[in-house]
């Protein structure tokens, strides 16, 4: 599984992934002499150390070349989007590093080789499972429908109807084979789809094929797939805080033509 | 992003390892803000001088690169640093603080930067003309070149801008370009017209548009004003480039079609609003003037002012931080400030370790009153000189 970014600064690395989910400063934020987070628990020495963006004082910069001479600098760096200081602190400490990365598709303890040249972060060992989803929406409101507790991926959450891709099949139509096996909908064609994304789930990424249907008048027949099912507006969607399958809510939003609502 | 042969060479480690690793930091930055090729600079401005901001890992880097034979290709300047290097002990400053500030000096020194540690250096180390690209530090200086000179440059961090000047070159992005000059916002200002007015303006204008590029309609600042004006914006907002009408040299350019802009009022009200919370003690225990450094004729003024008039408080004390240059220029004037205290080259109060002498400093620059509280733990008072040497006669 390779996800695709920036090179931002040259070499290639391999390590574990550390992972910190917000804005971060080297300052204040590591210990330069031996590479313990500060306030967090984690090491980030010879680890692969994604998080979304730096921020803070400038003098970061040093803090990442003062790793670097202990001996505890980071394997290599995955941020979402680079900003002067963590770049700066890469180039001048020889550290990887590749920007432009979701850092919701990388878990804790991922195996990765990161290339800076090419701007790459391969996650090693991790299964890649095409999926099909669908948006049915019928009087404005949109079909979910609740995973059971005892689901192998995203239990109790609230998803769009979806289901594996067979070997062979087309996304669009396993889309429309999943709405039926799952709702006991049968819908026409497509009125939106988007380009697959990915969604990571445990020890599994999904690359996830949406598409939207109007079924106008459909009243929902599950099968033992899913416990619960709702008509929800989409601005609605994920609104109460019910846990949802990552990334539902945009899908939603893109494909009804809602988003920035 | 586009790189010239010669470019392309310097990246494969064709003249040196120095070269090399200063132009990967060149091309990184550029491929995150989006430049499409490098420019030639005329001269750069250095900050990352300060062992107290720099530490022990800017010291081990600034070794790393001198001892690889690193040296900078266009006039380099440096900024203020965390002592005068002759007289570190009138500021209580620890030998072991002299040893390694005084070894940062010497690498900067070693890689060709001249050491006259000062973030005043356009008025006369280092001069860029108008239309010149540069590659500056320091948020106030870099504001001054763009905005009164006309020159170009982003706000370089002391590392980006260090390896620009090996290289010779930066990043064309930001405000090396054209369209990223024209202003975003309107200012109609009033101020009183004295140096300190125009510091709180900069407060109050700062503090209001955070970055942007605004464009002053109703002041006439001179060169003691714009210097800090420009420090207050870069301060207490992010601004790195602005145009006063009838003033800046490129105000004139886009003096049509500010019709669709934003446009704010500063008055009296914002300009007591900055005052305000840029007071936070009643009393002082250390005057420091001089941010940005002070010029010859505010070195003369203050003398003038000073002139028979004799400390009367033991228990406060006053530095003046000036460049070497303006020190050795005004030798009379500053035997007159020299009876209040001393005179001090190559450093400040916000990048000197005051820490851990004082803990209430009575400034009359917005900028120190920025940086004071979270650099060096100050509480502060903040007046206009005449207002703050009262304290003191």
């Amino acid at each position: 599984m390779i996800l695709k970014g920036r090179p931002i600064s040259p070499g290639r690395a391999e390590g574990r992934v550390v992972k910190v989910g917000e804005a971060f400063s080297f300052l204040g934020g590591v210990n330069g002499s031996t590479g313990d987070l500060v306030g967090r628990e984690g090491n980030i020495a010879g680890k692969a150390f994604a998080f979304p963006k730096g921020k803070g004082s400038t003098v970061g910069s040093f803090v990442v070349y003062d790793l670097m001479v202990h001996g505890k600098a980071p394997a290599a760096l995955i941020n979402r989007e680079a900003e002067t200081i963590v770049t700066t602190g890469a180039v001048i400490s020889s550290v990887p590093m590749v920007d432009s990365v979701d850092i919701g598709l990388l878990e804790d303890g991922d195996d990765v080789v990161v290339d800076g040249d090419s701007g790459t972060v391969e996650i090693r060992g991790l299964p890649l499972v095409r999926v099909a989803s669908s948006a049915v929406v019928s009087g404005g409101r949109v079909l979910l429908l609740k995973r059971p507790m005892g689901a192998k991926s995203f239990p109790g959450a609230w998803s769009l109807a979806a289901g594996k891709i067979e070997p062979g099949e087309e996304p669009e139509a396993a889309a429309r084979r999943e709405v039926f096996e799952e709702t006991g909908i049968r819908v026409g064609e497509p009125f939106a789809s988007l380009p697959p994304i990915l969604v990571r789930g445990g020890g599994t990424m999904w690359e996830v094929h949406p598409f939207a249907y109007l079924a106008e008048g459909a009243a929902p027949s599950l099968n033992h797939e899913n416990t619960e099912f709702a008509w929800a507006l989409p601005g609605d969607v994920g609104a109460r805080g019910e846990i949802l399958v990552p990334k539902t809510r945009d899908v939603v939003l893109e494909m009804t033509g809602a988003a920035g609502r | 992003m586009r790189l010239t042969r010669e470019e392309e060479s310097i990246l494969a480690g064709e003249s040196g390892d120095g070269r090399r690793k200063a132009m990967e930091l060149i091309v990184a930055l550029g491929r995150i803000y989006g430049a499409e090729r490098l420019v030639p600079i005329s001269s750069a401005h250095l900050s990352g001088a300060s062992y107290k901001t720099i530490g022990d890992g800017g010291l081990k880097y600034l070794s790393d690169l001198a001892a690889s034979g690193s040296k900078v290709s266009v006039p380099s300047t440096l900024n203020p640093v965390g002592m005068d290097r002759d007289r570190w002990r009138e500021m209580r400053i620890s030998e072991g603080f002299a040893e390694k500030q005084l070894e940062i000096i010497d690498l900067y020194g070693r890689m060709g930067v001249r050491t006259t540690c000062s973030c005043t250096p356009y008025l006369g180390a280092n001069v860029p003309r108008f239309g010149d690209h540069v590659a500056w530090a320091e948020s106030s200086a870099l504001s001054f070149v763009n905005s009164f000179i006309g020159a170009r440059t982003n706000r370089e961090g002391g590392p980006g801008a260090l390896a620009a000047a090996i290289v010779g070159r930066t990043a064309s992005y930001g405000l090396h370009l054209d369209e990223n000059r024209r202003p975003t916002v309107v200012v109609e200002a009033e101020t009183d017209g004295t140096a300190f007015g125009y510091s709180m303006l900069g407060q109050a204008v700062g503090s209001a548009i955070g970055g942007g590029v605004p464009y002053f309609k109703g002041i006439s600042p001179g060169a003691d004003d714009a210097k800090t004006l420009c420090a207050a914006m870069a301060a207490s907002g992010s601004v790195a480039l602005y145009h006063v009408e009838g003033v800046t040299p490129e105000a004139a350019r886009f003096s049509e079609g500010l019709d669709g802009l934003e446009s704010i009022h500063i008055g009296e009200r914002e300009l007591e609003e900055a005052r305000g919370r840029l007071n936070t003690a009643d009393d002082v225990q250390l005057i420091a003037l001089g941010c940005p450094h002070l010029s010859a004729k505010e070195v003369r003024d203050i003398a003038a002012f000073l002139k028979g008039k004799k400390k009367a408080r033991r228990d406060v004390e006053v530095w003046f931080c000036t460049s070497s240059e303006v020190r050795d220029a005004c030798r009379e004037e500053v035997r007159v400030l020299e009876a209040f205290g001393p005179v001090l080259a190559d450093t400040c109060m916000v990048v000197a370790p005051i820490e851990g002498s004082f803990q209430r400093t009575g400034t009359n620059s917005a900028k120190a009153g920025n940086y004071l509280p979270t650099l060096c733990s100050q509480k502060t008072v903040c007046r206009d000189i005449s207002g703050l040497m009262e304290i003191v006669t």
